[in-house]
């Protein structure tokens, strides 16, 4: 027993989804991301019920607690009750906490997540925003949504669904400001906000300084893949 | 046995939902989907319709209301605390700034993260009285929980709604689903992470099967039918990982065709998979040159076709990789023959 351990068992996510684990492996057999990834939820439960530190640490840097698609079909088919999605997600906070996020390449996305989903929310009250769905990222909307995206306005019109309308109800509408300063204060009473600081910071140790973390997120954003900004692990691997 | 094994899931598995003719099922508070709004915000357009022309419905939403939050949940920007206190929220200025008693959601994600608050607020008395206490203390509101099925603190999905007056909807419906081939495929978060709060749980959820069956569809079944369609947050949000998305949608649709390759159409409730059922079938196309050609429908849309609404200006059926015509052929849905494929989905 250590630390880390000593800090995920803290988390209701942990005491809810982990209650024992006999390791039967039916979690694994249903998994989709298991099916593609080099992951296996089995393997995530035994890890974590070993309550060793060293092997926790390993997984938090690892690319595994990442592959999860929080499906929860786990969740369904556990015959003890247990739900590797929701350990999952205590998992993946605990490496955003300590920074062991920012050692494998699908942790690094965490920031794309925090500036999307999490700068979304706070600026506008949805976690999703119209503008994200470009079709240079989702080429496989094809052609006609490529129209679409460029008229956007009118397309929403035409449907029945204006945008941005102010004071209404509506699909994507301008949340009023004063419902948008609750939204932020309760982001910053319940630690989201301080989590996705630690995403932020996380980053820029990893990568060096906020100039790179910038340029960790430009190049996703042209590129559609941060694989194309090239990470100089090789300097960092001796600390 | 075959029989039996349902009947017994859907004994355990059964939730009221109030119809338009009940008490409670002529006025809901509905929460928008950031997901719907961003990727297939028509789908909400013809949902609006149905609910409130053609089955009477006083629809309440307020301004106020914000996101659930929850992809910032399952996509690791927010903590559980954060989505308690949110959804307090949500609920409170339903209930309070609206009137309203009975909730449901367009999304099930936010069906599945308001169950699970509400669920948490019941096991665990300390967490209702943090977000209790938090909601009061960041936001001045006070806290409310919705019952809407009977004794049972709880919220439904926009689906749910559509399955209890899915006898109403299809007495008036102009066109039927006789002899189409069809299956369903229910978002994991409306019925696998809480079985009891699905319409016939998990395994055998009644919430769509109940629509197709209503309007006469013949609904067919196959090995893979329960996979999740791969939508997985972070995993269709960033495309470098979108091969999981891809991967999923193949898995499912090679196995669909592999024992029913004359079943054209898959009834979804779910926001991701109604869009990425669909687009990857795009994709698959593109990169692997196979074609499968199911229209993904999601329950509003089905409806609306059916109902006589227009397939594009009121379906929303503009940008679909998979073209909607060969369908609508099938069940006999009249469109403008006189315009291309192009000019039907290309307005301006």
């Amino acid at each position: 027993m250590g630390k880390l351990f000593d800090e995920l068992k803290k988390d209701i996510l942990y005491q809810h989804g982990m209650n024992a684990c006999l390791n039967c492996g039916v979690c694994t057999a249903v998994c989709p991301a298991a099916e593609f990834n080099d992951y296996s939820p089995r393997e995530v439960m035994s890890t974590v019920q070993s309550e060793d530190d060293e092997l926790i640490e390993e997984l938090l840097k690892s690319d595994k607690i990442w592959y999860c698609g929080q499906c929860f079909s786990c969740k369904t088919r556990c015959p003890r009750g247990n739900s590797a999605a929701s350990v999952i997600l205590a998992l993946r906070r605990l490496a955003i906490r300590h920074g062991y996020f920012a050692d494998s390449e699908k942790g690094r996305q965490q920031l794309i997540a925090k500036r999307v989903f999490g700068e979304n929310i706070l600026k506008r009250g949805y976690t999703l925003l119209a503008e994200n769905i470009t079709p240079a990222h989702f080429p496989e909307l094809g052609e006609n949504w490529e129209y679409y995206y460029e008229h956007m306005e009118q397309m929403r019109e035409w449907w029945g669904v204006p945008m941005n309308l102010e004071n209404s109800p509506g699909s994507h509408r301008v949340v009023p400001e004063a419902d948008m300063e609750e939204v932020r204060a309760i982001y910053q009473t319940t630690g989201a906000v301080s989590l996705m600081d630690a995403v932020e910071k996380g980053m820029e140790q990893k990568l060096g300084s906020k100039a790179e973390v910038d340029k960790y997120w430009k190049t996703w954003l042209e590129t559609g893949d941060s694989r194309n900004y090239e990470i100089k692990e090789y300097e960092i691997k001796g600390e | 046995m075959k029989i039996a094994g349902k009947e017994k899931a859907w004994e355990k598995h059964h939730k009221h939902v109030p119809t338009v003719d009940e008490p409670g099922g002529k006025k809901w508070g509905c929460f928008r989907s950031c997901f719907l709004q961003s990727a297939a915000p028509y789908t909400e357009g013809i949902a609006y319709k149905i609910l409130k022309n053609d089955l009477g419905i006083d629809l309440r939403e307020a301004p106020g209301h914000t996101s659930c939050g929850a992809i910032g949940y399952h996509g690791d920007v927010s903590n559980l605390e954060t989505q308690m206190v949110m959804a307090a929220r949500n609920f409170s200025v339903a209930h309070h700034e609206l009137g309203v008693d009975n909730l449901f959601s367009f999304c099930v994600t936010s069906f599945a993260n308001y169950t699970e608050v509400i669920k948490l607020w019941q096991e665990e008395p300390e967490l209702r009285e943090y977000t209790e206490k938090t909601l009061k203390e960041t936001t001045g509101r006070d806290f409310w929980i919705p019952h809407v099925c009977g004794a049972k603190p709880s919220v439904v999905h926009a689906s749910d709604v559509f399955f209890a007056n899915r006898h109403k909807l299809a007495a008036k419906a102009k066109y039927s689903l006789k002899g189409i081939k069809a299956t369903d495929h229910v978002g994991c978060h409306y019925a696998k992470i809480f079985p009891d709060h699905s319409m016939g749980g998990a395994e055998f959820p009644q919430v769509l099967v109940g629509m197709l069956q209503a309007f006469g569809a013949e609904v067919v079944d196959y090995p893979e039918r329960r996979h999740c369609c791969g939508m997985g947050f972070r995993q269709c949000a960033f495309p470098e990982n979108r091969d999981y998305t891809a991967g999923s949608v193949y898995k499912k649709l090679q196995s669909l065709k592999s024992v029913h390759p004359d079943c054209k159409l898959i009834l979804t409730n779910c926001p991701g998979c109604t869009v990425f059922l669909d687009a990857e079938q795009g994709t698959i196309k593109e990169v692997l040159e196979e074609e499968f050609n199911v229209s993904i429908l999601d329950y509003a849309q089905l409806t609306g076709l059916l109902l006589g609404y227009d397939p594009f200006k009121d379906c929303g059926l503009n940008a679909k990789a998979v073209a909607i015509e060969p369908l609508l052929d099938a069940i006999g849905i009249p469109y403008d023959r006189s315009k291309s494929a192009e000019e039907r989905r290309r307005p301006f």
